[in-house]
């Protein structure tokens, strides 16, 4: 069925990992008869394996939700909820994805407060001018502070307290004002029905089938099967194969109208053509004249890292897992580069650590190739000394990625690192240790807000280098979880950086050289050397492990020689779990990248620049 | 077989070896799991009795001895072939058994009747060789001049001691009941009864074991008067509580650099009591003392296992029978099979394809000091061979192939990168 622009409501719903939006949007979709409880599996919208694992959103989904405030047919209410992915890495995403709706549901969680990121993407949702409806989830919980929180919320979005909702998602209980809240309190989608079609693009997944699925708010005028489209940014141009809304599985509908939300697919080989933030209009004469809608950017990769096969001859499927990886994620770019080290592999760019860290790990589990990641790294500018620009006679600016490229010490005038603007939630006892760390990697301090007497908010200026590796494993084990941390890229500011390498065996191992600042090197030298000492298994003589700023030793340890591996007993009971074991460590032995005459597990690349386990919020 | 082809050369160190495999000898080994109390490092097959009253204790030993020879019979009469890998040609004849070897548990908590009535399985199923070697496992705390006499009554031609360590506090941590006076006692009793060859189980790196507790042990080992000592590394198995200790942080792991030393100084202290070491973990007074029966193991040979736990190979099949004593008991008596192969208390077997035999060839047989004949070697990748050899792990002398004094220590490495 139609609705009439004015019953429709197109909203998101903005919280922090963990507060409860999967579950209320379970609830809604229950609720307003979707599913039934049968086919309802927890967190319905999160389609992908590691979405449901990890308990966050990548991707943006959809659901239509029909809606009777009063159980009349003839008083129906289209509800669109629009699921935005959760983390920072995927800020502008979310930003994207806000812009398609005209009001979102706060929802925070009545025992935990704000969380930084909830206030990063309240920030986006007030800067789109959305409408928003502030929920307190989990008030069943005994640990919920309901009051507490209702007035940390007020003083962040500003009202009174008492209006916000109280509910939980859990149980139920209260879904059904929040619903009547969105009738109510969100505007319905404004836009020109006859005008020249536009639509904005907020997501888009690769389908093996059908090829790019774009997932689109439309703005002006309408979509049907067959239209001939062309996208404004990618200049692509295609015809309308299947056009549908989720409610929540895929139905076909014959016609997208203004302020509807769906999907269409239009044979579109790389998600690449189809971009996020993209306007979608009718292709023809008057496409030129179309004006697109505002707020389109290229994604950009902030965190880098070399990916190599640690058998060679696995070069070739990781570039074609790459390529396939890269139909479906076009913020993340590759080329090739080699090292002395580790041979052929890619160095790959990430919008962040956790983007990093989802295509490693779909690499491994949707392409099975034993790889070595080198410790992640940021991209520089490096102001050369003797050689300048032709074009504008000003000294020559190059970008470095990885250390390697760095030029010689002698050829740089300046190195300037890219920083970011970071905000940090806290409870006010941590204020010390949290400022305490973020001094530790450099940080100047912005700003300093009480949100209320328990929450503080700090606002940051770090190096990115300074956050890439352990920075939040460290904010949250010195805050016990509470604090939490939000970023978004900052300018570049020059510092003074050097080269830290590292020898195995007097042997030089570029993919272990990192970009310091000159002040931490030896800290940084005597931590990459100890690390490795107890990352690198005992080999069949003594290894040195060194670093070093160019011919200079600044930290030195000593991987002792092994000296047994066999010395108990074996007989006829014990043969097949020795013959199993020993069959195990060949398989770890063939994973192990051999570095000159050394064998270094796969790990120890990545392993030896963290001080705390790998963790990552979502 | 047929004409040969250069693929059969390949093989022949599987069907035609000259020391190895079935030319090893043929044993038998049987399992007697009862313990007055299950050790915190043990990982074998044992059943406490600490807690049950003598009459039960009699009836539950009697009605095992049983089995175990029920199981034997069973296992005696499906022929040879029906224990080898399915389709393999060989005699279904069994040959004359060469050695015996009666473990646990602790077999001396069996009154010596029954270790006779255990042992007469064994002659009264099979062909036994005229030199047959017949080992006990003894436990000090049970040893008496009657079981002594006993054994040498029936035939046993060497006891093993478990001694494990000359020190209280060390025998303490590895909670064995002894004192250390007894281990020296029961060696005196074994010889004076006649027991021709006598062998002392003592671990090192025990967390608590000092340099001097080690030596201490080791000077008492000798002047025991025996003539053939088993030395381990003290291996701390998941699956037991030192594991589970260890896991915990309630007790150290065994320290790798700590084991080396020790080891070192039993390989120059038993060398100067005239001991001769023949594998990694064993010495003994020259070739005529060394234990026949865990050769066999060590040359890929052939032999039944009886009772809970034990585990047979033939030929490159090997099985393996329930850990549980009342599900072995129960499985025998009814004759209901748990698993494939002829006995009935079998729970799982393995077929062993080429690869898994040259593991398993190269890994036992580079235990042995002498190593393997160059006919029963199985084929190396040349690169592997290049690799082990360079790092200075193995070696070709006297024309067998054998680990190095520095590969034999670090035979997981050696065995790795030959396998490559």
């Amino acid at each position: 069925m139609t609705y009439p622009i004015e019953r429709i409501r197109n909203f998101c719903i903005v919280a922090h990992v963990d507060h409860g939006k999967s579950t209320l949007a379970d609830r809604m979709l229950q609720r307003t008869e979707l599913i039934d409880a049968r086919t309802m599996r927890a967190q319905y919208l999160d389609k992908m394996d590691i979405e449901r694992e990890r308990g966050i959103t990548i991707k943006a989904q959809t659901a239509r939700l029909p809606y009777k405030p009063l159980g009349d047919a003839a008083d129906e209410y289209l509800l669109n909820l629009i699921d935005t992915p959760g983390h920072v890495d995927f800020s502008y995403e979310v930003s994207r994805a806000l812009n398609a709706c005209e009001g979102a549901v706060l929802l925070v969680d009545a025992a935990q407060g704000m969380q930084a990121q909830t206030m990063a993407n309240l920030y986006l949702a007030l800067e789109a001018d959305l409408e928003i409806i502030p929920v307190l989830n989990k008030i069943d919980l005994p640990a919920a502070r309901p009051d507490d929180v209702a007035r940390e919320v007020a003083s962040v979005i500003g009202g009174d307290a008492d209006d916000v909702l109280r509910i939980s998602a859990k149980t139920g209980d209260g879904v059904d004002a929040v619903l009547d809240a969105i009738v109510d309190r969100v505007p319905h989608p404004a836009g020109d029905p006859l005008g020249p079609a536009r639509g904005l693009i907020f997501d888009s997944v690769y389908d093996a089938y059908r090829g790019t699925l774009v997932y689109l708010r439309v703005v002006d005028g309408e979509l049907k099967p067959g239209s001939k489209i062309r996208l404004l940014a990618t200049g692509f141009e295609g015809e309308i194969d299947d056009l549908a809304v989720y409610s929540p599985e895929e139905t076909p509908i014959d016609a997208l109208g203004v302020g509807e939300v769906g999907m269409f697919s239009a044979a579109i080989k790389e998600v690449s053509q189809a971009k996020v933030g993209d306007t979608v209009t009718l292709a023809g004469k008057g496409a030129r004249d179309v004006e697109p809608l505002p707020g389109y950017r290229e994604p950009l990769p902030m965190v880098f890292s070399g990916l190599y096969p640690v058998d060679s001859d696995d070069f070739p499927s990781l570039r074609d897992a790459l390529d396939k990886l890269r139909l479906n994620d076009s913020s993340f770019t590759f080329e090739p580069e080699t090292s002395a080290a580790l041979g052929f592999g890619f160095r790959c760019g990430f919008l962040g650590l956790l983007h990093l860290e989802i295509i490693s790990e779909r690499l491994d589990r949707e392409f099975d190739i034993p790889l070595v990641s080198t410790a992640p790294s940021v991209r520089y500018r490096v102001t050369l000394e003797h050689t300048t620009d032709p074009e504008t006679g000003e000294p020559a600016v190059v970008e470095v990625a990885n250390p390697q490229q760095l030029p010689a010490p002698n050829e740089i005038a300046s190195i300037a690192e890219p920083t970011v603007d970071a905000m940090v939630l806290t409870p006010s006892e941590y204020v010390g240790p949290v400022m305490q760390l973020c001094e530790g990697r450099r940080g100047e301090m912005v700003a300093m807000d009480y949100l209320t007497e328990g929450r503080v908010e700090l606002r940051y200026r770090l190096p990115l280098a300074g956050i890439i590796t352990d920075f939040f494993d460290q904010l949250k084990s010195m805050t016990r979880g509470y604090a939490s941390l939000d970023y978004h890229r900052g300018e570049y500011v020059d510092a003074d950086l050097v080269r830290v390498d590292v020898l195995l065996n007097g042997e030089p191992v570029d993919a272990f050289s990192s970009i310091v600042h000159r002040d931490e090197a030896y800290a940084f030298g005597k931590q990459m050397t100890e690390k490795l000492k107890d990352l690198i298994p005992r080999q069949l003589f003594d290894v040195p492990v060194q670093a070093a700023i160019g011919s200079k030793i600044i930290a030195r340890e000593t991987i002792k020689a092994k000296r047994k591996d066999v010395l108990a007993k074996c007989y006829g009971g014990d043969v097949s779990r020795k013959r199993k074991l020993l069959e195990k460590q060949k398989e770890g032995k063939k994973k192990m990248k051999s570095v000159g005459s050394v064998e270094v597990p796969p790990e120890a690349f990545v392993s030896a620049l963290r001080t705390a386990p790998a963790r990552r919020d979502g | 077989m047929g004409l040969r082809v250069p693929t059969d050369t390949a093989r022949r160190w599987i069907t035609d070896p000259v020391e190895s495999g079935s030319a090893a000898g043929f044993g038998v080994y049987l399992h007697v799991p009862f313990c007055h109390h299950r050790c915190g490092y043990c990982d074998f097959a044992t059943e406490a009795v600490g807690g049950t009253s003598s009459a039960e204790r009699r009836e539950l030993f009697g009605r095992y001895v049983a089995a175990v020879r029920a199981d034997l019979a069973r296992q005696v009469a499906a022929g040879r072939r029906a224990h080898a890998p399915p389709g393999d040609d060989l005699d279904d004849a069994w040959p004359a058994v060469t050695s015996v070897f009666v473990g646990g548990g602790t077999p001396t908590l069996l009154p010596p009747d029954l270790i006779a009535e255990l042992l007469r399985g064994v002659t009264e199923e099979l062909d036994v060789a005229g030199d047959v070697e017949l080992t006990v496992e003894c436990n000090p705390e049970t040893a008496s001049d009657d079981l002594m006499s006993a054994l040498a009554d029936v035939g046993v031609t060497r006891l093993s001691m478990g001694a494990q360590s000359f020190a209280d506090h060390v025998l303490a941590v590895l909670e064995r009941r002894h004192t250390p006076g007894a281990a020296t006692e029961a060696v005196a009793l074994a010889r004076a009864a006649g027991i021709s060859s006598v062998s002392l189980d003592v671990i090192y790196g025990t967390p608590g074991e000092s340099d001097a507790d080690w030596e201490a042990t080791l000077a008492a080992t000798t002047a025991a008067g025996v003539d053939h000592v088993s030395a381990y590394a003290l291996t701390v198995h998941a699956n037991t509580p030192f594991g589970r200790q260890v896991a915990d942080g309630a007790l150290p792991a065994p320290d790798d650099d700590v084991q080396r030393t020790r080891f070192d100084t039993a390989r120059r202290h038993l060398a100067a009591a005239g001991f001769e070491q023949y594998e990694v973990a064993n010495w003994s007074r020259g070739p005529a003392r060394r234990s026949r029966h865990n050769t066999l193991y060590w040359r890929h040979g052939d032999y039944l296992g009886c009772g809970v736990g034990a585990h047979g190979h033939l030929a490159g099949r090997r099985w393996w029978s329930t850990r549980s004593t009342p599900r072995y008991l129960e499985a025998v008596e009814s004759g209901r099979h748990l698993g494939p192969g002829p006995s009935p208390a079998v729970t799982g077997d393995e077929v062993l394809d080429d690869g898994a035999r040259a593991v398993e060839r190269l890994m036992l047989g580079l235990r042995l000091a002498e190593g393997l004949h160059p006919n029963d070697t199985p084929p190396v990748s040349p690169l592997g061979l290049e690799d082990a050899l360079g790092a200075g792990l193995v070696e070709t002398a006297c024309g067998r192939f054998r680990c190095t004094t520095q590969g034999w220590f670090l035979l997981d490495d050696a065995v790795s990168r030959l396998l490559v």
